[in-house]
């Protein structure tokens, strides 16, 4: 056989001076790889330095342990929407991420199979071929809707968030109106747990408040008119005193302690038990939860199929092969071996949601009035991205200065988030 | 169909002897029949991947107690009759089969239709073990790899499965090599030792019909000769069915072997009779190398 033209070339030079141009362009390539990933180094560190530089300043222990305030900036702080975030996003943990490895070993492990229809062959006589082509016809249909499911799950993956958040307002907070609407006074809706107590809200001369037991609870305020009975906070019973404007405040102190002045209004107050439920839920975390929920689930579900397709299929044949039931061969090869890639993955996509603000603002709305973190399931929350949005969009120096810090808070907590996939990782990785 | 899991004696070595039944009359008549009733019972035997038809018409007995060895040239269907036998395949996207696949019950127990969608594919797994052509131990410790049938199928003490973790590790010829490092990872052995592992993992089990698919093609001579010892051996309480590329494997440790070409069986019957009085040209090419 002769040899092939090419090999038989005698070329030396043009050879060495193709490699000479080859490693010439392997460098410069080397060059300018090195330059493209300094560049986004230099991205992230300017943007760093400038949001150090403007809110600096404001990193205090203050911030981390106050509310927002309005009258006071300079004491302003995160807390409530720390504890929001951190209750949004247990929410959106503790659904994302059962649903979406389940969700992911279903597509996975659970393949559909060629059915072989031997009894209803056996009952109805179409010959061989014919039930041959349903067979094969049934299977290639399962495996389409198989194939469909990925591809909405794919595209799901790049949808936008505020659509989820618009998603999420009319399936979660109004339920579509299945169960009523949620009026201000929040006396409708479909409420199945939590004993209320309602009250009309005083506030006495002296600036305390007490509290008037309602018994019509479709009365939304009440005007005091005649001396009532009340609770004090304290839980001690009085009678509250009445006071005509114009005429002598009383002088003695025991009396001027359940004083309220004639024709004042109540608001109506709601004690509610922390498992308090109702349907729809409403503005509530819960809500909030479950949309991000919804916004992650598409990103979790991939992530955890690309861990278990990376589980060798003869891991899964040998334990088949034993005799393990597909949940079995699941549950004790591939998940623990998938499981690397799966955490790396449902973290990273929680810190997604942790930074989202657009499904926040359209669940809960844009206010960061409140100071404490939720109080019961139906409670809402403010988020530290839509404290952040707040803030920035404020004039005055100081929100800006304030915005700057959260900000920094927000990426600390996504840096420890993030370094913790790797920890976890690099652990998994060794055992 | 009697399938239920039977309590599983490490200590095997002297299980009752097999009573066995009369040939049947048909097998009687045919020249090369085999020395023994079949275990596993293949009549009209098809199978495809999706439209491939990987087999075609194939019919074969695989005898109780004795090594019945699968040789033919790559791509024959060996691995595919082999994977059928105990249900690999269903987990193959697009694998479907027809024909008559039967596993022979022991005494009191029933036929089992290999085929049928009923049949209880975990129960039968158990009793047909397989090892594959390459080594795959789990990313677990020996121990645990041992452990890991017995432990799907019952619920077994520490000392137990102590005992057959040993038990099994030293058909397997293995036990001396790691009786130290049990808890160390399975993935440190070397390739021999991996596929010594998976052959005592297979075994940990309790079946009795052992499927193994070119155990050796990975392994050294030594290793190689470990395992043929450890067939020998075997095949005292075990069916054996081995697929082999060598010539001189099959020759050794088979009493049966079955040749393959492109998806048909060309000739089946003693070992010795196939090596050196071949009926077909195919045949007597194959094993005296003249192509494959
Ligand atoms: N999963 C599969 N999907 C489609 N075709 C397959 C699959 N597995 C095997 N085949 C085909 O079926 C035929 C038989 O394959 P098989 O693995 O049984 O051969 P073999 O005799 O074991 O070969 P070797 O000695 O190389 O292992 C081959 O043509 C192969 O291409
Ligand atoms: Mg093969």
């Amino acid at each position: 056989m002769t040899m092939p033209a090419a090999l038989q070339r005698d070329d030396a030079n043009d050879q060495a001076a193709k490699a000479g141009r080859r490693k010439l362009i392997s460098r410069w390539f080397y060059l300018l790889c090195i330059a493209i990933a300094m560049l986004s180094v230099l991205v992230l560190a300017v943007l760093l330095i400038s949001i150090s530089v403007q809110g600096g300043s404001r990193l205090s222990v203050d911030l981390l342990t106050n509310a927002h305030s309005e009258l006071h900036p300079e004491q302003a702080g995160m807390w409530p929407a720390i504890v929001g975030t951190l209750f949004v996003c247990g929410v959106c943990a503790l659904v994302a991420l059962p649903l979406g490895v389940g969700t992911a070993v279903f597509l996975e492990e659970f393949k559909p199979r060629r059915p072989e229809l031997r009894v209803l062959r056996r009952w109805i006589p179409l010959g061989q071929r014919r039930w041959d082509g349903v067979c094969t016809g049934l299977y290639k249909a399962m495996r389409g809707l198989h194939g469909f499911v990925q591809l909405n799950i794919s595209n799901l993956a790049g949808v936008p968030s505020i659509v989820y958040g618009l998603l999420g307002l009319s399936v979660f907070v109004y339920m579509f109106n299945v169960f009523g609407q949620i009026t201000v006074n929040e006396s409708a809706g479909l409420e199945l747990a939590g004993v209320r107590h309602y009250y009309q809200v005083l506030t006495l001369q002296r600036g305390e408040v007490v509290l008037i037991p309602q018994q019509d609870l479709q009365q939304a305020t009440i005007t005091v008119t005649e001396p009532v009975e009340a609770m004090l906070p304290s839980g001690e019973r009085v009678t509250l005193s009445l006071w005509k404007p114009g005429t002598e405040k009383p002088t003695e102190p025991e009396l001027r302690r359940r004083t309220v002045r004639e024709g004042a209004t109540g608001g109506r107050y709601s004690q509610k038990d922390w498992y308090y439920f109702r349907l729809p839920l409403g503005r509530s975390f819960l809500a909030a939860g479950l949309t991000l929920a919804l916004v992650i689930l598409p990103v979790v579900i991939i992530a955890s199929q690309e861990a278990l397709r990376g589980v060798p299929p003869s891991m899964r044949e040998a334990s088949l092969g034993l005799g393990a039931t597909t949940w079995q061969t699941t549950r004790n090869v591939c998940l623990p071996a998938a499981l690397p890639g799966i955490l790396t993955g449902s973290i990273l996509s929680m810190g997604r949601a942790i930074g989202e603000a657009a499904p926040i603002l359209v669940v809960l709305g844009a206010a960061i009035a409140k100071n404490s973190g939720p109080q019961h399931l139906m409670d809402d929350a403010v988020t530290m991205p839509v404290l952040i949005y707040n803030w920035a969009g404020r004039q005055q120096q100081v929100y800006q200065e304030l915005a700057a810090a959260a900000i920094i808070v927000l990426l600390v907590i996504l840096l420890l988030v993030n370094s913790l996939a790797i920890y976890l990782r690099q652990r998994l990785r060794q055992t | 169909m009697n399938l239920q899991v039977r309590p599983m004696e490490p200590k095997s070595k002297n299980r009752p002897p097999v009573v066995e039944r009369p040939l049947a009359s048909k097998d009687a008549s045919e020249s090369a029949r085999p020395a023994r009733p079949a275990r596993i019972e293949i009549k009209d035997f098809d199978a495809w991947y999706g439209d491939f038809q990987a087999i075609h018409g194939l019919s074969l007995d695989v005898p109780r107690h004795q090594v019945t060895a699968f040789i033919g040239p790559s791509g024959c269907g060996k691995s595919t009759l082999l994977k059928w036998l105990n249900r690999m395949n269903d987990v193959v996207a697009g694998a479907h089969a027809q024909g008559h696949l039967v596993l022979k019950g022991d005494v009191g127990e029933d036929d089992v239709d290999l085929l049928a969608r009923s049949t209880d594919v975990v129960a039968l797994r158990r009793r047909i073990g397989i090892v594959f052509q390459k080594p795959n131990p789990f990313p677990k410790s020996i121990y645990q790899n041992v452990a890991f049938g017995p432990r799907l199928h019952m619920n077994i003490s520490r000392r137990e499965t102590d005992e057959l973790v040993e038990w099994a590790l030293k058909k397997a010829a293995l036990w001396d090599e790691v009786k130290d490092r049990l808890h160390k990872s399975a993935l440190g052995l070397s390739g021999g030792q991996q596929q010594r592992l998976c052959i005592a993992r297979a075994i940990a089990t309790g079946p009795n019909i052992l499927l193994m698919d070119e155990p050796c093609s990975a392994l050294d001579p030594a290793s190689t000769a470990r395992v043929e010892d450890l067939i020998f051996e075997l095949r005292q309480q075990y069916s054996i069915v081995i697929v082999t590329h060598s010539m001189q494997q099959a020759s050794r440790v088979s009493d049966q072997t079955a040749f393959f070409f492109q998806g048909r069986l060309i000739e089946s019957g003693p070992t010795e009779q196939i090596f050196t009085r071949p009926r077909e040209q195919q045949t007597e090419d194959y094993v005296s190398g003249k192509f494959g």
